[in-house]
């Protein structure tokens, strides 16, 4: 009996061990499947006039109207704050990400569309839409510093990490002009293919998107010439209709993630062999690309369906779509 | 002019001195063309807009002014008002030697003009017609149609149709030479995508009681089953008076409610509000108001500036300016602000290029439709194709 007993105890013992252990994996397999709260990403909505903040699960959205037309956006860390180009309003706000509050506006920025911030130097450079111009702001003392004359349609800008050459594409007149970005001089004109975009710098190439040109085309930072270019052709789509737009490089540099506008794909590329890893369908005309501070995830903002797709950036596979505001234009992502 | 010419220079703050190279624009006119009829017959109300295309062609100068700056291009804008007194070579003759022209003119000048601007070798754009046999009959190596053909354009509206479903067409076209070609090219176009006419049916401008049967909207929409009515009334005359009066409650499209045009004021992607803007306020003394946007005919003189100064971003400095060879380079394009670029499809000199499908105040499709698809080109389902022109240059 005793023995009995004994052995029964022992096997509920073994059905409770088994039970939390299974337990414990499950509790394991949520945590590691539903990571922590780690990474915030922020979108601005052109039409909606807002910014959506979600999670890097794409889950806990919370909307904060800001002002007309907010596009693009650039991150002050040190600041822990967010600059956005209001365009409809002529001017740049600064919003708190701790206090979820605008903190402070530069006014007199017309048609503000893209603009990119130098750390460094506490310089803000804005693209000028209708103006034809970009202009630099000194964010600490508010004045603006130089307007930088562009071609027609200003929009994407880069700067080398010392500050010291700025490049600015301008859509319409398919140009890029360089500048200096200490005295602010005019050094050079880049001719592009059609409708230049982003432009964004690994070492000594400035990869340049040609949204009607259907390519990037990369060129030296020092010479200004052209040293390559990468042609797309995801199966089932026609030249004419990759029309692409944000370029970005994980922090290495060694790969570069490109939107593919009417194509509906996000292309992921081996940046020093310039070749093309994988073609990921998203959603409708994906523009706005912002990875998570590990690389590991991109996030593709889809211009033409209101959305947000969530990329696994190892797998190189989607892992879902969110809701975004109405017409999302640029993303950044935060700890 | 010489002065000009030395502002330009003297402004190119680039390194080396640019070589200048003229780049010379002549839009050719006519004096004895009266432009102010049209659509007045029927109801004395004139709703087709006409203008000049001056204004387009100076806004492509004006957008391109930075590449040619750069280029070391001088861009001179002239304009030819051809007299009908006199003898049209000697006119033609006092032409600035390798000026593109822009043919701004009545469809039988323009013909006579183009042959004789082939001869001479001057690059000529066809701008207005878009009578589909010219792509046939005008088939020379100098002469270029920007303007959409109506095969074009209403294979466009074929393909919306059929997309949308409405397969039965009643067909209503108005009774003169020119309605009765273009109805031949819709019926054309909707057999091609696999609509079925069910009638078709020519209405009349009289007003009298006698012809109502031709002249009432219920009468000649009525009697009949069909899923949308198809009006082809070039000169925007009685078409108009047909919507809402339709017998069956039935959309109407083609010359009047859903319409394929090239270019519209309320298309909103592809920075085309961008360039509606610019069209409207880059002449500061002259602002245009903010429904008002470039006619088809004036996009497609814009487009044929465009397209050469948005070919020629692999040229050096001071190389000449070959218009022949740069329209004739396969990698030749436009960027035309409606999310595909436009390039000339080699055969017939015609540029190839996406149609919007639109109400008077919204664009309601962009064509080519989806899933209509073409074994060379995504735009090459719309208009006449290589293998069924007439025309082969190249």
């Amino acid at each position: 009996m005793e023995s009995g007993s004994a052995k029964r105890l022992s096997g509920i013992k073994h059905i409770l061990r088994v039970a939390s252990h299974a337990l414990a994996n499950t509790i394991a397999l949520l945590a590691f499947s539903l990571p922590a709260y780690s990474a915030t990403v922020a979108i601005s909505n052109e039409r909606s006039g807002n910014l959506v903040f979600m999670d890097d699960n794409g889950k806990n959205q919370e909307l904060v109207p800001i002002c007309n037309r907010p596009r693009g956006m650039a991150q002050n860390k040190a600041n822990n704050s967010l600059y956005i180009a209001c365009s409809d309003d002529a001017k740049v706000v600064e919003f708190d990400l701790t206090k979820r509050q605008i903190i402070r506006t530069y006014q007199d920025v017309p048609g503000a569309m893209y603009l990119v911030f130098h750390t460094a130097s506490e310089r803000l450079i804005v693209s000028n839409e209708g103006a034809s111009k970009a202009t630099v702001i000194d964010v600490r003392s508010g004045n603006i510093l130089a307007y930088l004359a562009t071609g027609l349609e200003p929009d994407g800008i880069a700067l080398t990490d010392d500050g010291n050459l700025i490049f600015i594409a301008s859509e319409n007149a398919g140009l890029v002009h360089v500048f200096d970005g200490t005295d602010y001089s005019a050094i050079d004109i880049i001719i592009t293919n059609l409708r230049p975009r982003r432009l964004s710098i690994r070492n000594t190439e400035l990869w340049v998107s040609s949204e009607m040109g259907s390519r990037v085309e990369i060129f030296d930072t020092n010479s200004f010439e052209k040293i390559d270019e990468i042609i797309f052709a995801p199966r089932g789509f026609r030249s004419e209709q990759l029309t692409p737009v944000d370029i970005l490089f994980n922090q290495t540099g060694d790969t570069a993630f490109v939107a593919l506008g009417s194509a509906n794909h996000v292309v992921i590329i081996d940046a020093a062999k310039r070749e093309i890893l994988k073609y990921i369908l998203v959603g409708r005309r994906p523009w706005g690309l912002a990875l998570t501070p590990d690389d590991k995830q991109l996030f593709v903002l889809n211009g033409l369906s209101d959305d947000v797709t969530l990329i696994d950036v190892q797998k190189m596979r989607p892992l879902k779509t969110s809701r975004t505001g109405l017409v999302p234009h640029s993303v950044e992502v935060f700890d | 002019m010489k002065l000009h010419k030395l502002i330009l220079l003297a402004c190119c703050f680039l390194s080396a001195p640019a070589v200048s190279n003229d780049f010379d624009i002549t839009i050719i006119t006519s004096s004895s063309e009266d432009r102010k009829n049209s659509g007045k017959s029927f109801a004395g109300i004139t709703v087709k807009p006409d203008r000049p295309v001056l204004r387009a062609v100076e806004l492509a100068v004006y957008e391109s002014s930075t590449l040619f700056k750069t280029l070391g291009i001088n861009a001179n804008i002239h304009q030819l008002t051809l007299d009908a007194e006199r003898n049209l070579d000697d006119q033609l003759k006092e032409l600035i030697p390798s000026s593109l022209l822009i043919l701004d003119l009545p469809l039988d000048t323009m013909e006579q003009v183009a042959q004789i601007t082939n001869k001479l070798k001057l690059i000529a754009f066809n701008v207005r017609h878009s009578d589909a046999q010219l792509r046939d009959t005008l088939c020379l190596t100098h002469v270029f149609h920007t303007i959409p053909s109506d095969q074009m354009y209403f294979d466009a509206l074929g393909q919306f149709l059929v997309y949308r479903g409405w397969r039965k067409v009643l067909v209503i076209q108005g009774p003169s030479e020119k309605d009765t070609e273009r109805a031949k090219t819709l019926l054309v176009s909707l057999k091609k995508f696999g609509a079925t006419v069910v009638d078709q049916r020519i209405f009349s401008l009289s007003h009298h009681p006698d012809d109502r049967d031709e002249n009432k909207p219920e009468f000649i929409t009525g009697g009949i089953s069909y899923d949308v009515v198809a009006v082809i009334d070039s000169q925007k005359d009685y078409g108009r008076y047909l919507q809402y009066s339709t017998r069956s409650a039935r959309p109407v499209v083609g010359d009047v409610g859903l319409t394929p045009a090239s270019w519209h004021f309320s298309l909103e992607r592809y920075g085309a509000p961008q360039l509606n803007e610019r069209y409207r306020t880059f002449k500061t003394g002259e602002p245009l108001s903010s429904q008002i946007s470039m006619t088809d005919a004036e996009f497609a003189a814009w487009s044929a500036i465009k397209l050469i100064s948005n070919s020629i971003n692999s040229r050096q400095k001071g190389d000449d300016l070959n218009l022949l060879a740069v329209l004739q380079d396969p990698a030749s394009q436009v960027d035309l602000y409606k999310g595909t670029r436009g390039s000339i499809r080699h055969w017939n000199n015609q540029l190839r290029q996406p149609i919007l499908l639109s109400t008077p105040d919204a664009v309601i499709a962009i064509a080519p439709m989806p899933k209509f698809l073409h074994p060379k080109h995504y735009v090459d389902t719309l208009g006449i194709d290589e293998p069924e022109s007439q025309c082969q240059l190249r």
